[in-house]
């Protein structure tokens, strides 16, 4: 029974998701509507407390058993605590009942964001561009004909893409651009076609009952 | 040999410097640079242009701040452009994150037309001219369940009116009340679009995505999938171009102005790849 409820539950729902893109009889069709906009929804909300509880368990575990880094913990469930008064009644832009000012000082959500998430998350992501010269510069030799042919056409697409191609050559944007719509395109065709078979043979297995792992337990 | 030596083992930290002074000092001195307008962008400008008057146009922010600097500058000019033509617009998100970037992006655009409006009929209003829908997780929930009914999945908006009051939301009632929907993403949803919203419901899709994603998206524009594409920092000065050109719309052009930035950041990394592979060929012919 276990094991025995997922698996039919499952062989349900992925037989559903299947057959309302191939049957339009309306019992099929509103049970599939049914399916995606009242039970998904309810079943987003449980994921997102389960989420939400799980996170907050594994971070109060790691101050109990101060663990390494534990400090940081506190951080995530104080933030956690305060973002979450705020946002519950504070609303998006202080128009909520809990006051969000003090003075010229605001704590409204959007404030929040534009002066703590925006910053941290642009900082984040900028020292990528120092990492990627420097990696490009260590890692990037022609040391093959392949590699030769990828350095060739990483130059000319970094450059076509810009302004500065156009001046060099009016062609030069041109080839970027077939580079990128043909070879490209062939390449990311066979990836997606493999993808997509993959994708169907993996959802089979599970629907089928196959593929057992995603039970926990191994596969037996 | 030293001399070779030294072109294959520059210290990172000259890297650095060298790329810190190159991004920020067209960005301390801005000059706005001009772009030639690609088909994918136009293809994007056009279709937007194309929507009947009945018809909505969705925009789904899909970017947290780390690619704000590309896909921020794509929903401003699509926002100038949506407010200028006056297409009825709803704004969704599929994710937490954007939500920040979608209403500061809507209320500093709104200000710059409201700031200008003569009258109230002038003016760009909640409720009437747009709507802004909010969050409902998980993604597929809203992809697939406004091909029935967007009130039914966004039962209140992100400020918690309840939709089927605002004005706007009476006669956009599901996908065959929208035009078009274009997703500014850094990631995937552009093609959950395609696959759940384009396959089921026929629903038209254009879309901005990041520079380092885009050669994932060109077969879905080249199978006209997609409606257009913008690409990157440079697809988003093209957009503020052609709006300008064609529509006269004459405003901050925050990717026209952060180019040059990109450009000398790009030479700057050829230079050294070019460095590094001198360096190693004279290295290996040597041995």
């Amino acid at each position: 029974m276990k094991k025995g409820l997922p698996l039919i539950l499952v062989f349900i729902c992925g037989i559903l998701g299947i057959i309302q893109y191939f049957a339009p009889h309306p019992v099929v069709q509103d049970t599939d509507n049914f399916f995606r906009n009242n039970l998904l929804k309810i079943l987003a909300a449980f994921a997102l407390v389960l989420g939400l509880g799980s996170l907050l368990k594994v971070h109060m575990d790691k101050i109990k058993r101060k663990r390494e880094n534990w400090q940081y913990s506190w951080v995530l469930i104080i933030v956690f605590i305060i973002t979450s008064i705020i946002g519950l009644f504070g609303g998006v832009t202080g128009e909520g009942p809990l006051p969000t000012r003090i003075g010229s000082f605001s704590f409204d959500n959007q404030t929040i964001y534009d002066n703590v998430i925006v910053p941290l998350g642009s900082t984040m992501f900028a020292l990528l561009a120092f990492f990627m010269a420097s990696a490009a510069y260590r890692a990037f030799r022609a040391r093959s004909t392949e590699a030769t042919l990828l350095l060739a056409s990483a130059f000319i697409v970094m450059l076509g893409v810009l302004p500065l191609g156009d001046r060099i050559s009016p062609h030069l944007p041109s080839f970027a651009q077939w580079i990128m719509d043909v070879p490209n395109v062939a390449g990311q065709r066979g990836i997606l076609i493999g993808v997509a078979f993959g994708i169907l043979a993996t959802a089979l297995k599970i629907i089928l009952g196959i593929e057992r792992s995603w039970l926990g337990g191994g596969g037996e | 040999m030293k001399i070779i030596d030294r072109l294959t083992k520059i210290d990172r930290r000259i890297i650095y410097l060298i790329l810190i002074v190159v991004v920020a000092l067209p960005l301390i001195v801005p000059s706005v640079e001009k772009v030639r307008v690609m088909a994918p962008v136009e293809k994007l400008f056009n279709a937007i242009e194309n929507i009947p008057e009945e018809k909505a146009l969705i925009i789904d922010f899909d970017y947290a701040p780390q690619t704000a600097p590309e896909l921020d500058p794509m929903g401003f000019a699509l926002l100038r452009h949506v407010f200028k033509t006056r297409v009825k617009l709803i704004v969704i998100s599929l994710y937490v994150q954007p939500l920040g970037l979608a209403q500061k992006a809507l209320t500093e655009v709104i200000e710059e037309y409201n700031s200008e409006a003569q009258t109230h009929e002038d003016s760009i209003v909640y409720g009437r001219d747009y709507v802004f829908l909010g969050w409902v997780p998980p993604p597929i929930i809203p992809i697939l369940g406004m091909g029935e009914s967007i009130t039914n999945v966004y039962q209140v908006d992100y400020y918690g009116n309840r939709t089927d009051t605002l004005e706007l939301m009476r006669s956009i009632k599901n996908y065959n009340d929208v035009g078009l929907l274009i997703s500014l993403s850094g990631g995937n949803p552009p093609k959950w679009w395609v696959q759940f919203a384009q396959s089921k419901f026929g629903l038209p899709i254009g879309a901005g995505v990041t520079a380092v994603s885009a050669s994932e998206f060109y077969p879905y524009l080249q199978s006209g999938q997609f409606s257009g594409l913008m690409i990157g920092m440079k697809g988003a000065a093209e957009y503020e171009e052609i709006i300008e050109r064609e529509l006269n719309i004459k405003r901050e052009r925050k990717a026209s102005e952060a180019l040059p930035s990109l450009t000398y950041a790009h030479l700057v990394i050829i230079v050294f790849i070019v460095i590094g592979n001198i360096g190693y060929l004279i290295k290996r012919r040597s041995k």
